[in-house]
């Protein structure tokens, strides 16, 4: 509710050190990556199926749901993401094995 | 204009909750105005059958036809109507135990109030009342389970007056995940009455929230035990609805306490139960379009806010139901009033559903799917004679 008074702003997020997105305020990880063409593997979109998962090497995210419903605990430690449920708090550098 | 009479047809619904307060709080045979409602919804529903018209679309420009600020006020401002509803209902039961005397009504412009003394019969009647209409929030709490922060909260809170919170995980982490398969509680496969899937589904989905708070506490090293449970929070969500009918009746209040939960929950398990009957899908496949049914006649959709688009929602979950369109899911053919009255009498409902099932089979189903309904149309009875053309159009 407090997030009604903070300015929101546009973020980047840098995928596999090749591929640069711009995620606006407000959108989640996945959705603009598809938007934006890439490959990102996917299912439930609503953050219960794992499916868009990847690794968070940089950068602040904010999870729009709770990852350990669904990332195992290693997956969490290790800085796994759920893209889905991701909106973006500073620049970000991702890691994700892209469908080909 | 246009669009905000776009957006003004989504509030047959709140308006409809509105009067139905008001017709608690007036008292005498008004308090059955939410029954006589309920019935004016399955004749429009039935009568706007053959009308399918589109979600509320985009304009010209690409922009949606939604007014995002207008429907999110309207979907938090019903938090407190509900509650409202349930304390003027505990108001009732007060006055019914304390036997308040029955006075004269007072004339409010043209509207009588009976604000002093209720009888029995019409305390079973705002109780009924309350019930069908609390039960309408669910359209609320589900479109709210699916965004975050704090409307997600507001979805709880307001499940949690029909000690129903566990649904709005329950339905993101289960019922989106499993959909069509047997590990959905809210899934009714094929055979089973909306009486036997009322129960099976709401314990089921409460269940699910408390093994999932299971394994999430012990990765997190919490205990189960504890105010991190959301399971246990979700019922301290519905303890003010106890302890106020409680404390307004004793066990008078505690009684229409449970009609009114009974009758909301029932309204919730039925959507679930009409939503996706009989559908199937392999475990590991993918959700399809084919795994839901779709409901999108007049009344339907713009009572029930689009939530008859089941294809589209369970694609794009988290998409806002003013933007969710037509996307070929096998379609009911009948608004979900006329389709839970008939579900009400399950042999009419079974040989309605079987030929749906049937075409469902023939057009829709993969290899994978038609084994497994072949084998659960033996269990439920739906075997079709060979040779036969008694199909549906979905």
């Amino acid at each position: 509710m407090f997030g009604l008074f903070t300015k929101k702003k546009d973020y980047d997020a840098t995928v596999n050190s090749t591929e640069t997105i711009t995620v606006k305020a407000g959108e989640n990880l996945l959705k603009t990556a598809l938007d934006a063409g890439l490959a990102w593997p996917h299912d439930c979109r609503v953050g219960s199926c794992g499916t868009c998962k990847c690794k968070l090497v940089g950068g602040k995210i904010t999870p729009t749901s709770d990852f350990a419903y669904t990332l195992e605990a290693d997956e969490l430690q290790d800085g796994y993401i759920l893209a889905c449920q991701t909106r973006l708090k500073k620049d970000i550098k991702v890691e994700v094995e892209l469908l080909s | 204009m246009k669009k905000l009479l776009i957006n003004v047809r989504y509030w047959l619904a709140p308006i409809l909750i509105i009067v139905t307060l008001l017709s608690v709080i007036m008292g005498g045979m008004f308090v059955w105005v939410g029954v006589v409602l309920f019935g004016v919804g399955i004749i429009l529903d039935t009568i706007t059958m053959p009308f399918h018209p589109p979600g509320a679309g985009f304009d010209e420009n690409g922009d949606t036809n939604g007014m995002p600020a207008l429907q999110n006020t309207v979907m938090y401002v019903m938090l407190p109507v509900f509650a409202l509803l349930q304390v003027a209902l505990a108001w009732r039961v007060m006055q019914y135990v304390d036997g308040a005397v029955i006075g004269e009504a007072t004339m409010v412009g043209i509207l009588p109030f009976q604000l002093s003394g209720i009888t029995g019969v019409e305390l079973v009647g705002a109780a009924i009342s309350t019930g069908i209409f609390a039960g309408i929030g669910i359209i609320y709490g589900h479109e709210l389970s699916h965004t975050k922060g704090f409307a997600f909260v507001i979805s709880r809170l307001m499940m949690g007056l029909s000690g129903s919170s566990h649904f709005s995980y329950a339905h993101v982490y289960n019922h989106h995940l499993e959909l069509a398969h047997e590990d959905d509680p809210a899934t009714s496969p094929r055979g089973r009455s909306i009486y036997r899937h009322f129960w099976l589904s709401h314990f089921g989905q409460s269940k699910f929230l408390y093994k999932m708070e299971q394994t999430r506490l012990s990765k997190l090293g919490k205990s189960f035990i504890s105010l991190d449970n959301r399971w246990i929070r979700g019922y301290f969500m519905s303890l003010p609805t106890m302890l106020l009918f409680t404390w307004a009746g004793g066990a008078v209040g505690i009684a229409a306490m449970f009609l009114v939960w009974t009758i909301s929950n029932f309204e919730l398990e039925a959507l679930n139960y009409m939503e996706h009957y009989g559908l199937i899908r392999e475990k590991g496949q993918p959700i399809d379009y084919r795994h839901s049914w779709d409901n999108s006649n007049l009344f339907t959709s713009w009572f029930f806010i689009e939530i008859g688009r089941q294809g589209d929602h369970h694609d794009r979950g988290e998409t806002h139901f003013w933007e969710l369109d037509e996307v070929g899911s096998p379609d009911a053919r009948w608004g979900y009033f006329t389709e839970f009255t008939v579900a009400l009498i399950p042999p009419l409902y079974h040989m309605v559903m079987k030929k749906k099932l049937a075409t469902w089979d023939r057009d829709f189903a993969t290899e994978g799917e038609l084994e497994i309904a072949a084998r659960i149309n033996t269990q439920a009875g739906y075997n079709m004679p060979e040779g036969h053309d008694s199909y549906s159009p979905i």
